[in-house]
């Protein structure tokens, strides 16, 4: 009778040790984790111990041996034992001192990563030919020089029909002072924007295969590159994580997709501001707003005369991007005013650009489809830029096939003039770094 | 008789109870042992961080302690713990991400070098004392004296509410 209440009990008893021993299965393999990096650290330990056994053994057998009375050999024993120990501790610390002397970092100290990608595309406009084209090879260059002095720079070949050409996108020499004030000349991207100085050349870092055309290298709607000084830094803000750039330089030179490397075209510098925000309370999301104020000659070749036209230009800009990938967003809307000095007439060009994209969840995230929109409108009447009118949709996928390499497959519907029918292509890249 | 079965099934109720509460571990006791503390040089001038202020000290947005003294990123290697857990609550990225933003970070020059791996606590532990404004992320339990370990969002490792588990 009194058997069941016993049994119970002790199956109670046991089930209750079986349940509060048995933590979820998480847990036990962050436990198994922890005690294999365990064993590993000890089984490293050991070995190390028994390359220095041969060593310190002999002390102790000599002092275990010699002929004393019954509690020296002890004493002895103990006294020698501790002797190897302390050696052993002290070539411990010295080895860590080595390893940290390694870890720090020495000045200068160059590293230099690559980028490049290989594509292949096909469109039904008329002319046109399918095909594969090299991108560029884009090398980058960073170097501390010392613990507050930096310099950066970006190397490309680029292919063209009778060989290839080396152009030096970026060189910047830059010194901070804290986070604040960051002091820097060279050759910049332009900080108006975002994408400008994002993805730079690297084509990897990007999701899509190219640019949006607001930005596209060699292009001119946006002056790509800025030849000055910059400052840049953080502004206390708190929550609000407000940073800013703001620079003087040379404007766009007298070919007006370029920055004048070699000097200005005129005596007039060019400015740009740029405003930025990154809350701390919506991690990923980055807003800011830039602007560009700039004096341009354009100097006739046909025909050729001494005196140029003067235009003011003055761009302003404002993006949006939340870049966390599920979902990642990017949006960015520029105009560009254009002034004659003399005659005062205004002509403002607008272009913008929307891309969505979204990492998958399978297939360790390797897949992320996309869609970009943009739209550039020119009016007829532009003075400084010839026309650039576009409407395109580009729908595609990238996959990251490692964790430094990726293909990426788009089918692209474009529109140019009114009077020009719409292309659609096919364009397939492969990109990476290395 | 029912009486008896009453008391016997209140017993056996309590023993199980009792079992439960003696061998299922402590809710502190795991806390504690799953935190990853914050720790730095000693000289370094914090004690207090926000999540999000330690975030952008790991996201290279905030470089400087002060005019004078650089931040030292160490992290540790992949597989280890804590790295997973910074990468998890920090930099809310997975592995693959966290490699590309610092590519991407050097590649705008915004900072001119990673963050330094380290494949050990031990190693870690000695570098945090040996660099003057490094910064480490550390099993709580492998804490040793001579580095500072930060408050983050004003609780220590182990105090309920503190964010890196």
């Amino acid at each position: 009778m009194h058997r069941l209440p016993l049994f119970c009990a002790a199956f109670i008893l046991a089930a209750g040790s079986a349940w509060g021993q048995s933590p979820p299965a998480q847990d036990q393999t962050e436990q198994i984790r922890i005690l294999l990096e365990r064993v590993q650290q000890l089984e490293k330990r050991v070995a190390e111990l028994e390359v220095r056994q041969p060593a310190a053994g002999a002390p102790v057998l000599t002092a275990a041996s010699a002929p004393a009375p019954e509690p020296a050999p002890a004493k002895a024993e103990s006294t020698e034992a501790s002797a190897p120990r302390s050696s052993g501790h002290q070539h411990d610390v010295q080895e860590a001192q080595a390893t940290v002397r390694q870890m720090e970092t020495h000045y200068p100290s160059l590293q230099i990563r690559g980028f490049g990608d290989v594509n292949f595309q096909a469109t039904d406009q008329q002319g046109a030919t399918s095909g594969f084209n090299l991108g560029q090879l884009d090398l980058h260059l960073a170097s501390a020089l010392s613990r507050k002095v930096s310099y950066f720079g970006e190397i490309t070949f680029n292919a063209q029909p009778t060989g290839y050409t080396v152009e030096v996108e970026r060189n910047i020499i830059r010194y901070d002072y804290n986070d604040f004030f960051k002091l820097s000349f060279g050759r910049y991207h332009n900080p108006i924007g975002y994408w400008n100085t994002a993805y730079h050349h690297g084509s990897w870092l990007q999701t899509t295969i190219s640019r949006p055309e607001m930005v596209k290298f060699g292009g001119t709607l946006i002056p790509v590159h800025f030849v000055g000084f910059l400052l840049e830094g953080n502004i206390p803000s708190g929550g609000a994580g407000l940073g800013y750039s703001a620079g003087v330089g040379n404007g766009r030179g007298s070919t007006i997709s370029r920055p004048g490397d070699a000097g200005d075209n005129n005596d007039n510098r060019a400015w740009v501001a740029n405003l930025y925000a990154r809350p701390a309370k919506l991690y990923g999301l980055q807003m800011g707003v830039s602007v560009y104020r700039d004096k341009i000659t354009l100097v006739p070749t046909v025909p050729p005369s001494p005196n140029g036209t003067n235009f003011r230009e003055w761009i302003s800009a404002a993006h949006i991007v939340y870049t966390k990938e599920s979902p990642e967003f990017l949006a960015e809307f520029a105009n560009i005013h254009h002034q004659n000095v003399l005659t005062n007439f205004v002509t403002n060009s607008q272009a913008y650009y929307v891309q969505v994209g979204y990492r998958l969840p399978w297939l360790e995230k390797s897949l992320k489809p996309y869609y970009r929109f943009e739209h550039t409108h020119m009016p007829l009447s532009e003075q400084v830029l010839t026309n650039q009118d576009l409407v395109q949709s580009i729908l595609g996928v990238r996959y990251d096939i490692t964790n430094y390499a990726s293909f990426k497959g788009e089918y692209r519907n474009t529109k140019r003039l009114p009077t020009e029918p719409k292309v659609n292509g096919v364009f397939f890249q492969t990109d990476f770094t290395f | 008789m029912n009486a008896m079965k009453k008391r016997v099934a209140a017993m056996l109720l309590m023993i199980f109870l009792l079992t439960m509460a003696v061998q299922s571990p402590s809710t502190a006791q795991t806390a504690k042992g799953d935190d990853v503390a914050v720790v730095v040089n000693s000289d370094t001038p914090v004690s207090d961080l926000s999540l999000s202020e330690v975030r952008k000290v790991l996201l290279g947005e905030r470089q400087y302690w002060n005019s004078k003294l650089p931040v030292t990123l160490l992290i540790r290697a992949p597989v280890a713990r804590e790295r997973d857990v910074v990468l998890k609550v920090i930099y809310q990225m997975s592995e693959a991400q966290f490699k590309q933003y610092w590519v991407a970070k050097i590649f705008r020059a915004e900072a001119s070098s990673p963050p330094k791996i380290v494949y050990s606590n031990d190693l870690q532990y000695e570098m945090v004392t040996a660099i003057p404004g490094a910064i480490a992320f550390m099993d709580a339990r492998a804490v040793r004296p001579g580095v500072k370990v930060l408050r983050v969002d004003g609780h220590l490792p182990g105090e309920k509410g503190y964010p890196l588990r």
